[in-house]
């Protein structure tokens, strides 16, 4: 009877992972089945083929993009000064560490025990107090800069270094805030935020000054998707839920 | 800008951004397509650069300086896109492909018809089918399959990788290669 090699051997042979006495077998066979030997030539030809795997295009410029993201990671201070310095990236990240905290307290309390309202209430309290007066400041910020570049003067070349800097600032906080909103499933703060973040990550690579038809592109880009208006509702909402919070907490101590 | 990465790397262990800037610009590209390669989506592809290059930089005193950068650097980003298919166990079975029969159906559907083999070698062809056949794989085959034949490791270390066994690891390669098999037999048979 003939051992003819099956598909999976001819690809471990094609890699090598056959070990030396079972190598030495197949090389055999190959030399003397010509069935096998045409299935190889195949697999191989098909392996080459597979070597001409398309790359995938990038933009002109995406090192600037790649460079604008990364570096707000890059020039935050390490050690325990940094988390009373109170930048956003960090105020984010607090907010994020308060939502996946309270969640797993909340988690515990509800399988752990029969918890009474009011400890769950004050747990998700302290949870939203932290999380909305961060990202109230954030948007704050973010819709200071927007209105800086809507208003910003056209004639000739705009300095943008400023806004670019607050950009650059920025970014980190927003894309800690947008996976956030994203794992609570907050499905259009997440579009917000990332239409923001784009926004965001190109002006922060931006060079120092912007001809007037690249800042009027930044205008329309703005205008198109109603940024400076969403992000506006969108503080406002976190405004109203902060007041609530404290009418809450003010009915429940009184 | 440093001439040399190794110059680059020399300012950056000592606090210089630029320097680090220049090792960005020089590199982010090549990383960006492993990642790609590895992950299979732009967005997993964006977020392993950005991994990438925070480790290397946290790791820069770790480098040696007669080692090359680059390499040094893609091992990172072979490691940061295990790290992220690994933490997203869920994908595997959200993203499960259909089965062969299913796919091999799929790829005789795309069978450009009444091709001559002159046409069939023009690469854009070839290319677009090897990207269909690329995204009929799941995350896990794509992993395994890539680090593979790619990547040149062995299945033990793959195994080790991703956390498979070593007859798991081998069942994704094989399927991946079945895969590849069945969207690009008939165009390397009749080329």
């Amino acid at each position: 009877m003939i051992d003819h090699l099956n598909e999976d051997d001819l690809v471990l042979h094609y890699y090598g992972e056959l070990d030396g006495a079972a190598a030495a077998k197949a090389e055999q066979h190959l030399g003397t089945c010509g069935d096998c030997r045409r299935a190889h030539t195949r697999l191989q030809q098909v392996m080459a083929a597979v070597d001409a795997m398309p790359e995938p295009v990038l933009p002109d410029g995406y090192e600037r993009t790649v460079w604008a993201r990364l570096q707000p990671d890059l020039s935050r201070p390490a050690g325990w000064r940094t988390w009373l310095s109170f930048a956003p990236a960090q105020l984010a990240w607090l907010a994020a560490v308060a939502v996946l905290v309270s969640g797993a307290f909340f988690a515990g309390r509800m399988t752990q025990r029969d918890s009474g309202p009011t400890t769950v209430v004050t747990a998700d309290q302290v949870r939203e107090q932290v999380l909305l007066a961060a990202l109230s400041e954030h948007l704050d910020r973010s819709q200071t800069m927007l209105i800086d570049l809507v208003t910003a003067d056209t004639e000739g070349m705009v300095d943008v270094s400023t806004e670019r800097d607050r950009a650059s600032d920025l970014v980190a906080a927003n894309r800690l805030y947008r996976q956030s909103a994203a794992a609570s499933g907050e499905a259009s703060v997440t579009e917000l935020l990332d239409q923001l973040e784009e926004l965001l990550v190109e002006l922060a690579a931006s060079p120092d000054k912007l001809s007037s038809e690249e800042i009027d592109s930044v205008r329309k880009r703005i205008d198109a998707n109603g940024l400076l208006f969403k992000v506006r509702v969108l503080s406002s909402t976190v405004r109203e839920r902060q007041k609530q919070q404290i009418r809450t907490r003010t009915g429940q101590s009184s | 800008m440093p001439q040399t990465d190794a110059a680059a790397v020399a300012l950056a262990r000592d606090g210089n951004s630029e320097a680090f800037h220049a090792l960005v610009e020089r590199h982010s590209r090549a990383v960006y397509r492993l990642a790609y390669r590895m992950t299979g989506t732009p967005q997993d592809a964006e977020d392993v650069v950005q991994e990438t290059f925070l480790r290397a930089y946290k790791q820069l005193g770790r480098f040696e300086s007669r080692a090359n950068f680059g390499t040094w650097l893609h091992r990172i980003a072979v490691n940061c896109s295990i790290d992220l298919i690994r933490s997203r166990p869920h994908r595997e079975s959200a993203l499960d492909m259909p089965d062969l029969e299913q796919f091999g159906a799929a790829a005789e559907r795309n069978d450009p018809s009444g091709a001559t083999p002159e046409r069939l070698m023009l690469s854009t062809e070839v290319q677009e089918r090897i990207g269909t056949a690329m995204s009929g794989l799941s995350a896990m085959e794509r992993a395994a399959f890539m680090l593979r034949h790619f990547e040149g490791h062995s299945i033990d270390e793959i195994s080790q990788s991703l956390g498979l066994k070593t007859n798991a690891t081998k069942h994704s390669i094989f399927r991946a290669v079945r895969k590849m098999r069945i969207a690009l037999e008939p165009f390397v048979a009749d080329s």
